[in-house]
């Protein structure tokens, strides 16, 4: 069972940096190696949609975090590793036989490049191994590993099925004679070849776990808490943006008896930034990642639909409000499915007339609040459907994001209020600009033109 | 004034380029690819040279049409293969000889090599000085059907000068030499010489007034078989723009409509339901009067029209999210720039296609009766406004009289709508959303019926 997220929700989020600016993944991509980048990547390809495997994640982040253990390889090793494992060529298998005067010679003239990155690989493979012990060791004296458990006994069963005591017999060598090289290069590219690959995943993993953490406590994040409680389905405290720089935080909260948040604001008061922040919120949720609030609880979703961005398609000769009614349309397929999606729409129907702008809301939010497993948070400008629909539902929740007018510049406060708001500034933005005296002045100037 | 006016170019944007899809080689349905079908790649350098450079003096417009009008109606075809001309192109521009002696030493040498067995040069230049004589003969052929009585030539300077060349003493061996093969190399060096030294700067020219042709002919073809018609230019004191039939030419099976702007009425308020084809019909307008300003053929029947000194038009305005911005915002500062546009240039041609759609209807209400009552009052420029808000067209309708009120309505055949794209007076109040959304079954698709 996967989370669902299409390239749409993606793009709003920013997930992989499209718009430009700091990705989400850019901001979280801090690993030491090249395999836990690719890793990080993978997770935020497939988000997970199980209560205990996303818990199991947070904790085992966490519990890196709190024990401030730091990565415990040299990041260099994998690049030269990598490639050296991915050599299965069985003709470049070293042989006893070819341990000859000429090779020696060879080597003393610094010409048997071959075998010099054979023996590289070895040494580097040897001191990773090496590392591994060592930090499995230290873990396993930490206290509270419950959550990294499965991974240790992996990285257990990997030294003890190979019987790789005598990698701590070459511990910290530089330089290992033909014979051991070409038995131990037998062992770990050919023999064991596999499980010396699981062993790097293991690492990679290690990798993004100490990365993330390390992340966390730079930013102050917080992990959030699967559950499968259906009646609180997403609540958040001291919510912000993470590219927002002294953002103001909100506290979100959507449960059974409110389905849908119906928000309202001015231009410009932040409505899409903080539905910007839910939708990041969540999916970072269900990576299993900490979040930017101080505390969050959700019911695991099935998957994740945003539209705030939404291009019209001119080429294939959709207006606005066609590719919005596709679009919907697109989602009402999904939220019949019976499954739990969150769903996300800033300025629904702005395309379109005001009244059929109005007429579509109503109808279309109505058949939405009816379906209860999914979630929806909806922004617009038309207030009167708000109005319409506060008297008619009751599991709608209606919240707005104030604008407080000092003097003739609108501030904005950025925090949510119950309720719904008929701030209008566009007038008053338009004043601000001067574009009306610019024209007005201009006729003084017609006229002495003429004068002249 | 008119000096001034001569050395103002044409003002225009990115945004209005792209809006109107005007430029780009490659881009799907670009203006500029639809009239390129010129055969030489001098041809398309001139014609781009044309889209880059529009005229603003009504004379040089008028001049120019009537050009292509000329060749629309004489309905003459490119006299030269196009194979032919690639190489004497090649050939003619390819040296330039400093002196005489060089030329000879150069011709020299090419039969020295010749003689040794290295061959290769003498053929491609031998190639190329033969497809120069064909150019020639052909160019002579074309030239004197230009002289079958005909009393208003305005290509007439351009074949004065053509047979002049042609005529030149040192090139009538081109019209003896029916075997060119034959050439021995007394002959290949003299006509080399003569072709690529003595008459250099003669035969550049020649270069050039082959490049006008193809692309005369070019415009004429686009515009007889898109059936355009050539626009009237009058002197930018009076503003008027007058079109009869316009449609515009990516379109299949256009309807055309007619549209008039003057100084009484330099504004259209221009309403109908999504669909209604409000966004095609301004563009239009705006693709006729950029082309107007080359002295192209137009997608109109009729067109007679004051020149203008720019076009801007608000048709995708994008939000700037790098910036910050928001939808609305970046439409304020849109409108910001064109009102400044409008006070130093007071004839200016201005599209707003769908008016502050990125904010609420009260506030959009208040913006787009306000903007508009203001650009009403500059007589000298055209404003074509379309919104949503029919609210704010009854409001303008009471007290403005310098706005014309259009609209493209919408018939509904049962549940389907119709769209007949013929402009009619007034405000529409069609609204036709909920029918949309109700084609597209979305309340059942909620409600669970489609699964």
């Amino acid at each position: 069972m996967d989370f669902t997220v299409d390239k749409q929700t993606l793009d709003d989020l920013n997930i992989f940096g499209k718009q430009g600016g700091i990705s989400i993944y850019n901001f979280f991509c801090s690993t030491y190696t090249k395999g836990g980048a690719l890793l990080l990547e993978k997770m935020f390809r497939y988000p997970l949609a199980d209560k205990d495997e996303i818990n199991n994640r947070t904790d085992t982040i966490r519990f890196f975090q709190k024990n401030k253990i730091t990565f415990p390889f040299n990041g260099q090793l994998f690049d030269i590793v990598d490639k050296y494992l991915q050599n299965t060529d069985v003709r470049s298998k070293l042989s006893n036989e070819e341990d000859t005067l000429k090779r020696k010679f060879r080597s003393a003239i610094g010409v048997e490049n071959e075998y010099e990155l054979l023996h590289k690989g070895v040494i580097a493979m040897i001191e990773i191994i090496n590392s591994a012990k060592d930090f499995i060791h230290q873990i396993k004296k930490t206290a509270s590993f419950k959550s990294y458990e499965e991974d240790v006994e992996k990285f257990e069963f990997i030294f003890k099925i190979n019987n790789l005591d005598w990698t701590q017999k070459e511990k910290n060598k530089k330089h290992l004679r033909y014979p051991e090289t070409a038995k131990y290069d037998r062992i770990l590219r050919f023999e064991k070849n596999r499980e010396m690959r699981i062993l790097l995943e293991l690492i990679f993993r290690l990798d993004v776990f100490i990365s993330v953490g390390n992340i966390s406590t730079t930013y102050g994040l917080t992990y959030a808490k699967a559950t499968n409680n259906v009646d609180k389905k997403i609540e958040i405290k001291d919510l912000y943006h993470l590219n927002i720089k002294d953002p103001v935080k909100n506290d979100v909260s959507i449960g059974k008896n409110s389905n849908m948040i119906f928000l309202t604001g001015a231009n410009m008061a932040g409505k899409s930034t903080l539905m910007k922040s839910i939708g990041i919120a969540v999916f970072l949720a269900h990576v299993g990642f900490p979040v930017p609030a101080t505390a969050m609880e959700f019911c695991v979703q099935d998957g994740l639909f945003t539209t705030i961005n939404l291009p019209d398609n001119m080429n294939v000769g959709y207006s606005h409000f066609y590719a919005e009614v596709l679009r919907v349309k697109k989602i009402a397929y999904e939220v019949a499915k019976e499954k739990k999606f969150l769903i996300i729409f800033d300025e629904l129907f702005r395309g379109t007339n005001v009244k059929d702008a109005y007429d579509a809301t109503v109808a279309i939010l109505e058949a939405f609040a009816k379906r209860e497993q999914s979630t929806f948070i909806i922004s617009t400008h038309i207030i009167e459907a708000g109005e319409t629909l506060m008297k008619k539902n009751d599991n709608i929740k209606f919240l707005y994001l104030p604008t407080k007018m000092e003097g003739e510049i609108p501030a904005y406060t950025y925090t949510l209020e119950e309720g719904i708001t008929n701030d209008r500034h566009g007038m008053v933005i338009i004043r601000n600009e001067k574009i009306l005296e610019i024209l007005n002045e201009e006729k003084q100037l017609t006229y002495e033109f003429f004068n002249r | 004034m008119k000096k001034n006016s001569l050395l103002m170019s044409f003002l225009i944007d990115k945004q209005t380029l792209d809006d109107l899809n005007i430029l780009g080689k490659y881009a799907v349905n670009s203006i500029y690819s639809l009239f390129n079908v010129v055969i030489t790649a001098g041809g398309e350098k001139l014609l781009n040279k044309y889209f880059h450079n529009l005229l603003n003096d009504h004379e040089s417009i008028n001049k120019r049409s009537q050009l292509f009008c000329f060749f629309q109606n004489g309905d003459y075809q490119f006299p030269i293969k196009k194979e032919d001309f690639v190489l004497a192109e090649a050939y003619l521009t390819q040296t330039n000889y400093s002196n005489p002696l060089n030329a000879f030493l150069h011709a020299t040498r090419v039969q020295f090599l010749r003689k040794i067995g290295l061959d290769k040069e003498y053929q491609i230049l031998k190639e190329g000085m033969i497809a120069t004589t064909k150019v020639f003969r052909s160019l002579t052929t074309f030239g004197e059907t230009f002289d079958n009585g005909l009393v208003q030539n305005p290509f007439a300077l351009q074949c004065e000068t053509l047979k002049t060349i042609l005529n030149n003493k040192q090139l009538q061996w081109i019209k003896k030499s029916e075997t060119d093969d034959k050439i021995t190399f007394i002959q290949f060096a003299k006509y080399d010489y003569v072709l690529r030294y003595a008459l250099k700067n003669e035969l550049a020219e020649l270069l050039h007034i082959i490049y006008e042709i193809d692309v005369n002919i070019a415009v004429a073809k686009v515009a007889e078989k898109e059936g355009f018609s050539y626009a009237k230019a009058y002197s930018k004191e009076r503003n008027f723009l007058s079109f009869e039939e316009l449609f515009h030419p990516c379109v299949n099976d256009a309807v055309g409509n007619d549209i008039e702007f003057s100084d009484e009425k330099n504004v259209v308020f221009l309403t109908g339901a999504n669909m209604a084809g409000k966004s095609t019909l301004m563009k239009a307008i705006g693709v006729a009067v950029y082309l107007a300003h080359m002295g192209f053929p137009i997608p109109a029947k009729k067109f007679e029209f004051s020149v203008k000194d720019g076009i801007f038009t608000s048709i995708n305005v994008p939000d700037n999210l790098h910036l910050g911005y928001s939808h609305f915002y970046a439409e304020v500062l849109r409108v910001k720039n064109i009102a400044e546009a409008v006070i130093s240039n007071r004839y200016l041609l201005i599209l707003f296609d769908e008016l502050f759609k990125g904010t609420n209807v009260k506030d959009a209400y208040d913006a787009t009766v306000h903007i508009t009552k203001a650009f009403s009052k500059k007589i000298f420029s055209s404003f074509i406004i379309s919104t949503h808000i029919m609210e704010a067209g009854v409001a303008l309708q009471k007290e403005e009289t310098q706005i014309q009120f259009l609209y493209l309505p919408t018939v509904m055949k049962g549940v389907i709508p119709i769209y007949t794209y013929k402009l009619q007076k007034g405000i529409s109040d069609d609204r036709h959303g909920m029918v949309i959304i109700g084609n597209e079954k979305i309340i059942e698709i909620i409600n669970g019926a489609h699964l």
